[in-house]
C-alpha cells in the first residue's frame, strides 16, 4: 500500500491525484490511497509519499476532468472542499469510475463511489449556501466592508464569488478565520485570495467590533419582526444553528 | 386617526413600521435570476436567500416594512385600522432607500418588501411607494430584489410603474370569499382585488411573450409535465373553473376572471402597458418573479376546501407564483372575529402549506386533497399520507419500475429523490439502503413501496394499521406545532387550591 499525502490547496490535491494515478497504472488502483495532511495516524504497513503541488500536473488533471462533463468537474471541485478526511480518496475512487463510464457517471448513484461524492457535494453545497445567507459585513466608515466566517469546509471561494457578483462596485473582504485566508475585492476590480499573517488577522478581527446606527437598527428590526404569539426558538435553531451564529450581527452581545 | 408625530428618528420609525408589517407573510426572495451590474449594487438568485431567522422561526429575507401605517380603512382584522389607537409613522423615500442600501451591503437582507397602509387615498399612497422604488432603482442604483404590495384602488399607471420597478408584485386577497370580505373588510370588495390581479397577470403575460418567453410562469422542474398537474397545459380544459355554488361559507368566487382565457387575455385594454415614466426604465422586465397573494386562515368559517380550491383557481387562472396562508392572530377586540387569546391555528396553516406544495410540486389537484364531503384537512397526518391511505389500492409501488408521477405520490419521496431514483435505476438495482441515501424518508415510505419485489418489513397493507402508524408518527410533531408557545413550570400546591 502506498499512501500519497498532500497539502490542502486545490493544486496540491489535483497533483496528488495525478501522481497517485500514474503510480497506480503499474500497481493497480487498490494499491494506493490518498490523504490530506496532517495525517493523524500512520499505518504501519504503508509507504507515505508527500506530493508537492505542480502547476502543470494539476492543470492536466483539471483539463481531463472537464472533458468528461461540467457536472463531474463541479462535483469534484465541491467534494475537494470538504473537510472530511476521506474526501480526497473518495474523489479519487469517483474519478476511476468517471473515466471509465464517461458522462453517464453523473447519474449512476447506484454505485457507492458516486453516491459518496454526491453526498460530499451536497454537504459542501449546503454550507456554501448557508454562508451566502449568514455572512455579515461590518462597515468601516461606510467604505470598506469586512466579513468574518468560520466554515467547516473550505467554502471561501464560492461564497466570495457570490458577493463578487453582488457587490461589484464596493470594497470588501471576507476572512476565513479557520484557515487564515482572505478574499479581497477592490471596487470594480477582480477579487483575489491570499493568506493572512498573524498581525493582519489581529487587525482585521477588530473590525468586527465596529458598531454604528445601522447595526443598532438591524438588531431592533430583528427583534421587532418576530411575532410573539408564534414564538418558536426550536425552529429558529433548526434553521439557524447556534454554531453558525458566532459572527452574525443580530446575535452578538453588546 | 392619531396625529402625525413629527421628529421621529429613523430607528423609531423602523420599529413602528416593521412591527406593523410583521403580520404580512410573504418574505420570499425567489423566482428571478439576475446578474450583478458594474456600478450598481445587488443581484438576485432564483432559489431565494434567507438572511436570518426570527424568534418565531420564520425567515427574514427582505426588509419588511410599511411605507406608512396610517390608514383610512377600517378592516376588522388589521392592527393598523383607522379605529385603533397605535403610534403612527411614515418613511421618507430617501430615508428608506438609505436603509435598504446600507442593510443590503452588510448582507442583512436580500431586498425590500414594501407594503403600506392607506394614507389619504390609495393613489397618493401608491405614488409615495413608487417614488421610493424609483429612487431606489435610479438614484441609489439598487439591483436587488423588491417585492411590492399594491394598494387596492390605486390607479393603473401607478400599479404598472410599480410592476416595472419591482420583482414581485402582490395583491392581498386576505379572505377567500366575497361574503367574508364584506363582513370583515367593509372598504374592500372582490372587484378591487381581482381587477388589478387580472391586469397584472395580463401584463406579465404580455411582457413575457414580448421577450420570447412562454405565457405561463416557469414552474419548478417537472411539475408542469406531470399528467395530473394543475400547471399541465394539456389540462387547460379545466381552466375556466369557477368556484361558485359550493357548500359551507360559499358565495360566488372569482367571477369571470379577465385572465381566464389565454387568447383573449392579451387585449390592450386589460393590461397595464404602456407606462408613463422614462423610456429607459421600461427596459426592465415587468414583475419577473410574478405575483403572489395572501389569505388569512381562521377568521371565519371558511373551510380548507374553499381555501385550497381558491388557491388552485388563482394558480390556474391568474398564474400566481405563490399563495400564502396566514394563521389569524387575534389583535382586535371585535364581535365578528375570534376573541383575543384564541389559539392561533398554526397546525392548520401548516397543513394548508403542505397541501399547497402538493398542488405546486407534486402534481396533485385540489379535488384529490379535500372534497366537499370532507372539507377540512386531516390534522393528524399530512395531506399526502392522507391521500395515500385513502388510495391503498394503488400501493405498494415497485420503485424499480414505477413512473415518476407515481413515485411523487408516495409519502416520503419528494421531487428530488424521485428524480434521483429515476436516473439511478437505469444503471442497476435499487436497495432500501441506496434509497435512504438518495433522500427517501423510509420511515414513511416503507409502508407504500416494494424494492425488488420486497417490502422493507413484513407489514399488512391495511388502512387501519397504516393509519394508526402514520398518526402515531406525526403525533409528536403535531403536538409541538400546536403547543410551541406554551411554557412549563413546576406545579405547586397553590395550583390545586391549598391555602397558604
Amino acid at each position: 500500500m502506498k499512501v500519497f499525502t498532500c497539502g490542502k490547496s486545490y493544486e496540491d490535491m489535483l497533483t496528488c491525484i495525478y501522481d497517485a494515478w500514474s503510480y497506480a497504472l503499474g500497481a493497480g488502483h487498490d494499491g494506493v490511497r490518498l490523504m490530506c495532511e496532517p495525517v493523524s495516524q500512520l499505518d504501519m504497513f504503508a509507504d507515505y509519499v508527500h506530493v508537492y503541488a505542480d502547476d502543470e500536473k494539476s492543470q492536466k488533471v483539471m483539463r481531463s476532468i472537464r472533458r468528461i462533463s461540467d457536472i463531474v468537474y463541479m462535483n469534484v471541485f465541491y467534494a475537494l472542499m470538504s473537510c472530511r478526511e476521506d474526501a480526497l480518496d473518495s474523489v479519487y475512487r469517483y474519478l476511476i469510475v468517471a473515466f471509465r463510464e464517461g458522462r453517464r457517471v453523473e447519474q449512476m448513484l447506484i454505485l457507492p463511489e458516486v453516491m459518496k461524492v454526491m453526498e460530499l457535494r451536497r454537504t459542501v453545497g449546503n454550507e456554501v449556501h448557508r454562508f451566502r445567507e449568514f455572512a455579515r459585513f461590518t462597515a468601516i466608515d461606510r467604505r470598506v466592508y469586512v466579513c468574518h466566517i468560520e466554515p467547516k469546509n473550505n467554502v471561501l471561494i464560492p461564497v466570495a464569488e457570490h458577493f463578487a457578483d453582488r457587490m461589484m462596485s464596493e470594497h470588501w473582504m471576507i476572512m476565513d478565520d479557520n484557515r487564515r485566508i482572505v478574499a479581497v475585492h477592490p471596487r470594480d476590480e477582480d477579487m483575489y485570495i491570499r493568506a493572512l499573517t498573524d498581525s493582519e488577522a489581529e487587525v482585521l478581527s477588530r473590525a468586527e467590533e465596529m458598531r454604528d446606527e445601522y447595526t443598532d437598527m438591524w438588531k431592533s428590526f430583528f427583534e421587532t419582526i418576530g411575532i410573539d404569539q408564534r414564538r418558536n426558538p426550536e425552529c429558529q435553531r433548526n434553521m439557524f444553528p447556534i454554531w453558525s451564529r458566532k459572527h452574525v450581527t443580530e446575535f452578538m452581545q453588546n | 386617526m392619531s396625529e402625525i408625530i413629527t421628529g421621529l428618528t429613523t430607528k423609531e420609525k423602523l420599529n413602528i413600521l416593521a412591527d406593523a408589517a410583521k403580520y404580512d407573510v410573504a418574505c420570499t426572495s425567489s423566482g428571478v435570476d439576475r446578474k450583478g451590474v458594474k456600478g450598481s449594487l445587488g443581484n438576485s438568485v432564483s432559489c431565494g436567500i434567507c438572511h436570518s431567522f426570527a424568534g418565531d422561526g420564520r425567515c427574514i429575507s427582505l426588509l419588511k416594512v410599511l411605507m406608512t401605517n396610517h390608514c383610512v380603512y377600517d378592516c376588522k382584522y388589521c392592527l393598523n385600522r383607522r379605529s385603533n389607537d397605535v403610534p403612527r409613522a411614515t418613511f421618507e423615500p430617501d430615508e428608506l432607500c438609505d436603509l435598504v442600501i446600507e442593510f443590503y451591503k452588510r448582507n442583512y437582507i436580500e431586498g425590500l418588501f414594501l407594503s403600506s397602509g392607506v394614507l389619504r387615498d390609495p393613489t397618493y399612497t401608491m405614488q409615495k411607494m413608487c417614488e421610493t422604488l424609483y429612487l431606489l432603482r435610479t438614484k441609489y442604483r439598487f439591483n436587488g430584489y423588491i417585492h411590492v404590495k399594491t394598494i387596492p384602488g390605486a390607479s393603473d399607471e401607478l400599479i404598472s410603474m410599480a410592476g416595472y420597478l419591482a420583482d414581485r408584485i402582490s395583491v392581498n386577497m386576505e379572505l377567500p370569499t366575497d361574503e367574508s370580505l364584506r363582513k370583515l373588510a367593509p372598504n374592500k370588495n372582490f372587484r378591487t382585488i381581482l381587477d388589478p390581479m387580472g391586469k397584472l397577470t395580463n401584463t406579465i403575460v404580455a411582457h413575457r411573450v414580448a421577450v420570447g418567453k412562454s405565457e405561463k410562469m416557469e414552474r419548478s422542474g417537472i411539475n408542469r409535465y406531470l399528467t395530473g398537474s394543475i400547471f399541465n397545459p394539456d389540462r387547460s380544459a379545466g381552466h375556466g373553473l369557477r368556484l361558485d355554488g359550493q357548500g359551507g361559507g360559499g358565495g360566488s368566487l372569482l367571477p369571470g376572471a379577465s385572465g381566464s382565457s389565454d387568447k383573449t387575455a392579451l387585449k390592450t385594454t386589460d393590461n397595464l402597458l404602456p407606462v408613463m415614466f422614462h423610456d429607459a426604465d421600461r427596459r426592465r422586465p415587468f414583475a419577473p418573479a410574478g405575483q403572489s397573494t395572501q389569505m388569512i386562515v381562521g377568521t371565519g368559517d371558511e373551510t380548507d376546501y374553499t381555501l385550497i380550491r381558491t388557491a388552485q383557481t388563482l394558480y390556474q387562472n391568474y398564474d400566481l407564483k405563490r399563495v400564502f396562508y396566514s394563521a389569524y392572530i387575534p389583535l382586535n377586540d371585535d364581535d365578528a372575529l375570534p376573541a383575543i387569546g384564541t389559539e392561533v391555528p398554526l397546525l392548520r396553516e401548516h397543513r394548508l402549506y403542505q397541501a399547497d406544495w402538493l398542488l405546486r410540486y407534486y402534481g396533485f389537484r385540489a379535488e384529490e386533497i379535500v372534497s366537499e364531503s370532507e372539507p377540512n384537512l386531516d390534522n393528524r397526518m399530512d395531506p399526502k399520507c392522507n391521500w395515500a391511505i385513502r388510495h391503498l389500492d394503488q400501493f405498494p409501488v415497485e420503485v424499480q419500475t414505477a413512473e415518476y408521477d407515481m413515485l411523487l405520490r408516495i409519502p416520503g419521496i419528494g421531487p428530488k429523490s424521485a428524480g434521483r431514483i429515476v436516473r439511478a435505476r437505469r444503471y442497476g438495482f435499487l436497495t432500501f439502503e441506496s434509497l435512504k441515501k438518495m433522500g427517501v424518508v423510509l420511515k414513511r415510505a416503507h409502508y407504500f413501496i416494494t424494492c425488488g419485489g420486497r417490502m422493507m418489513y413484513r407489514i399488512p397493507i391495511e388502512r387501519e394499521y397504516i393509519e394508526h402508524e402514520m398518526t402515531d408518527m406525526s403525533r409528536k410533531e403535531n403536538w409541538e406545532i400546536r403547543h410551541k408557545d406554551e411554557q412549563f413550570r413546576q406545579m405547586t400546591l397553590f395550583d390545586i387550591g391549598m391555602q397558604a
